[in-house]
């Protein structure tokens, strides 16, 4: 038994993954296929116009948002990437040798990032002005 | 006595998958109803009481109902991405359901947890699978260009973003704890104290931000029926509107379950009541089972106790309360662990 099929080889453990997506992929198309067959047709133009309370739509909903949403992708950006550096570390915070000089690192890291949060807060990028 | 080694197969474990996805399912509609009895309860009124006793096959109807009613396309939407959010939102929890333990079998002291797969990396791999939600919800209201649901969509990406950053930070905290991020090691460093005792900070914070991502009353601006007809679904009819509505109540029962396995200790009991064989096998995973109902319970009571909050109040929520109260946690966390707690 050179090669065990299991569960615990870090490649195998993503085949219950795809397999699921597919599942996933395929079950609404299923079932909006199977609605089709059950449910009843009709056909009239207002039925398939945009619902606006009752009145007809007027103008496009895609309309152009504003700015301020950027500012706070942005900082989400800027802090989720912060969080994504943080996982490696905490996987080895405890019970590894160089764990004091990782700590000492990622608090540097940390305190940075948390300047740049101040700098927000104080420039008013985080305040909702809509 | 051992495990057979079938059940270690990828093959296999995609059907154990599929089985979880059919039990979540009947969990959701659980869920649907019991939110409808404990509402209708803290509203003094009876709630379904019609189809079977005391409305129990309800969500049955409901779904018969949902089966035979017309698609209907808006002529302005877009078709493509109108067609594909749902299964993008289906993706989403589905993917999240394959990594979470849903309970554990010991076997002589050994537990082996009841999930479609392993990793070693789970917890990071949920919180990514969950985010795809904001795509899946944003595809929905934009493809069916319907202002109520561009509107929601909108706060829907302005709250999501803001506790997708706290959410992560507590993760790391309890990561650094647990010393792992594989959701099964997290579960079982959890033995004996858990980690809601360890750092109450860190549970409250995530509690708040896991409801938020869940898109919970007080936090369902997206939604917001009273003032945005049905929010970002507005436009969805039959089964497609049911896949989004199912698709957050499974969010609902999946980050329960979440909140249970990192910081309510999991599966996690006293070694001497699983020593028996049969009481191995079923007392960890009703235990777990039990304490994921709980949570249920109390996240449901919370939506019929509190009014919905304002979008501006929901996002200084986020980045001005409880990114700092996270980082406080982590603080805490490093010095514990600088301290060999």
């Amino acid at each position: 038994m050179s090669e065990i099929i299991d569960i615990s080889n870090i490649i195998y453990s993503y085949i219950p993954v795809a397999i699921i997506l597919v599942v996933a992929l395929v079950m609404p198309p299923m079932t909006m296929f199977l609605v089709k067959t059950l449910s009843p047709r009709s056909r009239s133009a207002a039925k398939y116009s945009t619902y606006e309370a009752g009145s007809l739509p007027i103008g496009d909903a895609r309309i152009q948002f504003n700015v301020e949403y950027y500012l706070y992708a942005i900082a989400f950006v800027l802090f989720d990437i912060e969080v994504l550096f943080l996982y490696p570390w905490a996987t080895i915070f405890q019970g590894h040798g160089i764990t004091q000089i990782a700590t000492v690192e990622m608090l540097v890291f940390i305190f940075v990032v948390l300047f740049g949060y101040v700098y927000l807060l104080k420039k008013e990028a985080l305040k909702w002005m809509m | 006595m051992e495990l057979p080694e079938i059940l270690f197969n990828p093959l296999v474990r995609s059907v154990i998958g599929l089985c979880l996805m059919g039990v979540v399912f009947v969990g959701a509609m659980a869920a649907v109803w019991f939110e409808r009895k404990l509402s209708a309860d803290i509203q003094q009124r009876y709630g379904p009481m019609r189809v079977g006793p005391h409305g129990l096959f309800q969500l049955v109807a409901d779904a018969i109902k949902l089966f035979t009613k017309e698609d209907i396309i808006p002529k302005n939407a877009d078709r493509l991405l109108f067609v594909s959010a749902p299964i993008v939102l289906m993706g989403s929890v589905f993917l999240m359901l394959v990594a979470i333990p849903f309970g554990a079998v010991i076997i002589d002291g050994e537990s082996y947890p009841i999930a479609a797969t392993e990793m070693d990396v789970s917890v990071l791999y949920i919180e990514a699978m969950s985010a795809i939600s904001i795509i899946g919800i944003f595809m929905v209201a934009y493809s069916a260009n319907n202002k109520y649901s561009v509107l929601g969509a909108f706060r829907n990406f302005a709250r999501m973003i803001g506790y997708e950053v706290p959410l992560g930070i507590c993760v790391v905290s309890v990561a650094i704890m647990a010393g792992s991020l594989n959701i099964v090691e997290i579960a079982e460093a959890q033995s004996p104290l858990w980690f809601i005792v360890k750092q109450p900070l860190g549970f409250i914070v995530f509690f708040i931000a896991l409801m938020a991502d869940m898109g919970r009353l007080p936090f369902d601006q997206n939604e917001s029926e009273e003032e945005l007809i049905a929010g970002w679904m507005t436009e969805y009819t039959s089964m497609r509107f049911g896949y989004c509505f199912f698709a957050e109540y499974i969010h609902l029962i999946l980050g329960s379950m979440i909140l249970t396995l990192l910081f309510l200790g999991g599966w996690n009991l006293p070694a001497v009541l699983t020593a028996t064989p049969i009481l191995g096998l079923i007392l960890p995973t009703a235990f777990f089972l039990l304490k994921v109902a709980l949570v249920i319970l109390g996240i449901i009571a919370i939506r019929w106790a509190v009014p919905r909050f304002r979008i501006d109040q929901v996002v200084d929520l986020s980045w001005k309360r409880l990114l700092p109260l996270s980082l406080l946690n982590l603080g805490w966390v490093i010095g514990l662990g600088l301290l060999g707690v």
